[in-house]
């Protein structure tokens, strides 16, 4: 209702302002243009995502099933652009150049896998009103959606970025779930992936298995692959009850802590604002995620509520990957905190994301 | 049923998260609080300088120069090589060996890390200009201990090293720490604690590169005192010049005072080579057979031979055994019991001057005979031997006066006649230090009273000699001193006193030799006396370990006093 429409708006404003009071704190002793434009571009991006915000939620969400494949090839499309054309940063190819700013295809493609899947699980027969997933043989419960995930899939781990493509993965096993497809197909297809483990350990790149072994213990290269993380902890955890307090984190003023105002925003947040400040981050995260499921469990158009599902849980599994990762409980793999991080793709992509969820939200209730 | 499930899962997955943020935020908060401080803060040690050593008339003998300390601070080791290659570049010394330096000296992250030490100002001016592009190397000024005269004075001053083990133990209590620079021996180690500069130092933000951020303290260290010594650096000169290297000591002591003038003492050292910290000089020193780190003057105990007679004199004198006008034959030697006891020469009747002035052994031997051993003792304590004189230098020897007593509880024999007469010539078991005759000598120049020598004049600018210990009046019958101050005179001005060739100097000496016989190599060689005759002014102590006998000793002390007229220090 407008009450939830209201809601979302409101915590998604406070996340991305205390994100941007953060990006400001690990900028502020960085010296250089470069450095100080940071938080005033963000600041650009967080106002052109209120805008698109409020047209996509003005948008009706039906039309997405009508241009699912149109995005689908679009998405697809940008991957392979970034191929030929990317720029290439911080040792991966994931930026395309447009126009006068960088676009990172693979947020793009996130939602769109997640539109794909919803209309995918959400088809009725031509004769049967009913939904059809649950009675659907194996093949076109899983293994046709799943290669349709695999493409985009395959080609953002080549890019490499590693989170990115297990968050696809990780998307693609929850919609599964909810779309009601069999539960044993599910498990066949956990199991499948287990099995190929070993074989895709193969596959990686020598930094994602040095970022995996460190993972596990992060001393044994504390300098190295093992630095962010211990860095990181070493942020969070002298944040201590309530924190040393905006502009005064050592380990995020001082550059202690690599990439403070991207992926390691958390880091920076939770050295600042201490254990409770973090709490309340995360609470505002939960209810940001409940809304969603909310929106979903209310839609009765199955399109809508599965889209509403994949959307609230793509978020809810980045910042969970996200701030796992922060606390060294995940390995260092590239995924953005939504509406924390800096990155206008990413925030641009969420602010859409959300800005669908209202729409579904809204049209439930013309029905 | 599955969306509920779901819903479980995301409220499960965000306790989890909060259970592990408390745990790392709260619980774990402290260790994570340290690890960060030890990221960004470090501290910096800054040197305060030693006390400087200055002779009496203010000319320094010991100062501070700075040298220049290279350290690096980082966290760990990053961009760590690209600092040590620049380094060592400049430094002339192989990148490999910096690096070495660099992981052995390395202690904590919030410690930077000294990789060299002692460099000359130049390198210190070139490293300094490399520091916009390696601002993670750190050029420290550090005083550093500097002797410009060299050897001269070693033993007085003592040198620097850095603490050991002993001294820790005993020293803990008084702020002294581990790797702690402290003196050894002399004035160094006796007022170490006064000389003892206090470190200070600034503790500072850096960033992830050693960058200095900013300084959150700043501690200014404090100077060691100055200390002002009684010596005269122009005497103390002469004095060493004139031992020529040939082991003994030269004490050159105001009379009345205590204070010492010159203590010289050979061989040496220069107490220069512990700041190279090149082990190898230091063991060729240690190894050095010569003994170039004992003080000879307070730590060298030897026979006495005849200087001891002066004791005998006195005590004869007071006790009323022998007048003026006693006088004893001298043969050549005498029978004591069943053994002979010889002097160097015969001499004819003689009285208590003539004895002195030809140093005859029969004379003393009677004396001694008449005044017995337990006599000679008490008189040879009243002195001040068998005890250290309380000079502010360490590790003084006490000597050894033999006494009846003694030998009964310690070598379960009867003391005889003949132990007497050895101790009545300063021989047998009778051991001094040249300091401790130099203190007899004194109590003839001033008339009778036991001086206390010291060494310190001013600490800081402020006198001291208020707080020394007062000389003791001994209240001698003015005549006994007369009686032996005229037989010193006599040494020196009789055509065959021991010391006549000292009788041609400008100054009138007074003074008495000695040979004392030891039991390996040639006798120790001593002449001991004090000048001017009428008002002294020096009392003058020369002693040469093995140097054949008292006449090379009186050699020595002439030309010192004759290079002192030259200098026109009398």
């Amino acid at each position: 209702m407008r009450n939830i429409n209201l809601s979302i708006l409101i915590i998604a404003f406070l996340i991305a302002s205390i994100g941007i009071l953060s990006i400001y704190s690990s900028t502020y002793q960085k010296e250089g243009e470069f450095w100080q434009l940071i938080y005033k571009r963000q600041l650009l991006w967080f106002i052109l995502g209120l805008l698109l915000f409020l047209f996509i939620s003005n948008f009706n969400y039906r039309r997405f099933w009508d241009m699912t494949y149109f995005l689908y090839a679009f998405a697809l499309f940008l991957l392979f652009l970034v191929f030929i054309l990317g720029i290439v940063r911080l040792g991966a190819q994931r930026w395309l150049k447009f126009l006068w700013f960088n676009i990172q295809p693979s947020e793009i493609a996130k939602l769109v896998m997640v539109i794909f899947l919803a209309r995918y699980f959400s088809t009725k027969s031509v004769d049967n009103v009913s939904l059809q997933v649950n009675r659907l043989g194996i093949l076109r419960a899983l293994v046709l959606p799943f290669l349709c995930v695999a493409i985009p899939m395959g080609l953002i781990i080549e890019q490499p970025d590693l989170g990115s493509g297990a968050m696809l993965l990780l998307v693609f096993i929850t919609m599964l779930y909810l779309a009601g497809v069999r539960f044993r197909y599910i498990l066949i297809f956990l199991l499948m992936i287990l099995l190929c483990l070993p074989v895709l350990w193969h596959f990686l790149r020598d930094y994602q298995r040095d970022r995996l072994l460190v993972f596990l213990n992060p001393n044994i290269d504390p300098l190295g692959a093992g630095y962010t993380v211990i860095q990181s902890k070493i942020a969070i955890g002298s944040g201590g009850f309530l924190g040393k307090g905006w502009l005064s984190g050592t380990q995020s003023q001082l550059r202690f802590l690599p990439e403070s105002h991207t992926d390691f925003i958390f880091a920076t947040f939770a050295e600042e604002w201490g254990f409770l400040g973090s709490c309340a981050l995360l609470f505002l995260y939960y209810l940001l995620i409940r809304q969603g499921i909310a929106v979903a469990r209310r839609s009765a158009d199955n399109f809508g509520r599965l889209l509403a599902f994949g959307i609230s849980l793509m978020l809810g599994i980045q910042v969970f990957v996200n701030i796992a990762m922060n606390l060294g409980l995940a390995p260092v793999v590239g995924l953005p905190l939504p509406l924390m991080s800096y990155g206008g793709s990413s925030l641009f992509v969420t602010f859409i994301s959300l800005g669908i969820l209202v729409n579904i939200n809204k049209t439930r209730a013309v029905f | 049923m599955r969306v509920r499930i779901v819903n479980w899962l995301v409220i499960a997955t965000f306790l989890f998260i909060a259970l592990n943020i408390l745990n790392m935020e709260v619980i774990q908060g402290k260790k994570f609080k340290n690890l960060s401080n030890q990221n960004c803060i470090r501290l910096i040690p800054q040197e305060g300088s030693r006390g400087r050593i200055l002779d009496r008339q203010g000319n320094i003998i010991v100062d501070n120069n700075l040298s220049y300390n290279v350290m690096v601070s980082s966290y760990a080791n990053i961009g760590i090589d690209k600092t040590l290659l620049a380094a060592a570049r400049i430094l002339n010394v192989d990148f490999k060996v910096l690096q070495t330096t660099f992981r052995n000296k390395y202690i904590a992250p919030f410690m930077p890390t000294t990789i060299a030490k002692n460099i000359d100002v130049k390198k210190a001016i070139a490293l300094e200009e490399l520091k916009p592009d390696l601002d993670n190397i750190i050029i420290q000024p550090y005083p550093l201990r500097s002797y410009p005269y060299g050897r001269l004075a070693c033993h007085i001053i003592g040198y620097l090293n850095e603490i050991d083990r002993w001294r820790l133990t005993k020293l803990a209590n008084y702020g002294y720490k581990t790797k702690d620079i402290v003196g050894f021996g002399g004035v160094e180690e006796k007022y170490d604690y006064l000389l003892r500069q206090e470190a200070g130092g600034l503790s500072v933000e850096v960033d992830h590169r050693g960058r200095l951020v900013s300084v959150l303290g700043f501690k200014p260290p404090s100077n060691g005192k100055d200390i002002q010594l009684t010596i005269d650096l122009k005497i103390q000169k002469i004095a060493e010049e004139n031992l020529k290297g040939r082991n003994g000591s030269v004490i050159i002591m105001e009379p009345y005072s205590g204070e010492i003038i010159a203590l010289a003492s050979s061989s040496n050292f220069n107490p220069s080579v512990f700041l190279k910290q090149s082990d190898s000089a230091v063991v060729s020193l240690l190894d050095n057979s010569d003994a170039p780190f004992i003080n000879r003057a307070i730590s060298g105990v030897y026979p006495a031979g005849s200087v001891f007679k002066l004791v005998v004199a006195t005590a004869a004198l007071e006790t009323g055994k022998i007048s003026l006008s006693t006088a004893f034959y001298c043969p050549g030697s005498i029978y004591i019991g069943k053994q002979k006891f010889s002097c160097w020469d015969t001499h004819n009747q003689q009285n208590l001057i003539g004895a002195i002035t030809h140093s005859c052994n029969v004379f003393f031997y009677r004396t001694g005979l008449l005044v017995g051993a337990q006599n000679i003792y008490d008189y040879a304590l009243k002195f001040g031997f068998s005890h250290p004189t309380a000079i502010d230098l360490p590790y003084e020897a006490s000597g050894f006066v033999p006494s009846p007593l003694w030998k009964k509880i310690y070598r379960l024999r009867n003391w005889f006649e003949g132990d007497t007469a050895n101790l009545a010539i300063g021989q047998g078991e009778l051991l001094v230090t040249p300091l401790q005759i130099t203190r007899m000598m004194a109590i003839f120049a001033n008339r009778g009273t036991l001086v206390t020598p010291y060494i310190v004049k001013a600490i800081n600018g402020q006198g001291v000699a208020n707080f020394k210990r007062r000389a003791v009046t001994l209240s001698l019958k003015e005549s006994t001193i007369n009686y032996i101050r005229q037989g010193l005179r006599s040494v020196v001005s009789d055509a065959h006193g021991t010391a006549d060739l000292l009788s041609d100097l400008p100054v009138s000496v007074a003074g008495k030799t000695g040979t004392a016989q030891v039991a390996h190599g040639q006798p120790h060689g001593w002449f001991v006396g004090f000048f001017p005759y009428q008002a002294p002014k020096f009392v003058i102590c020369v002693f040469l370990e093995h140097g054949g006998s008292g006449y090379t000793s009186s050699i020595v002390a002439k030309q010192i006093i004759e290079s002192m007229v030259k200098e026109g220090v009398i």
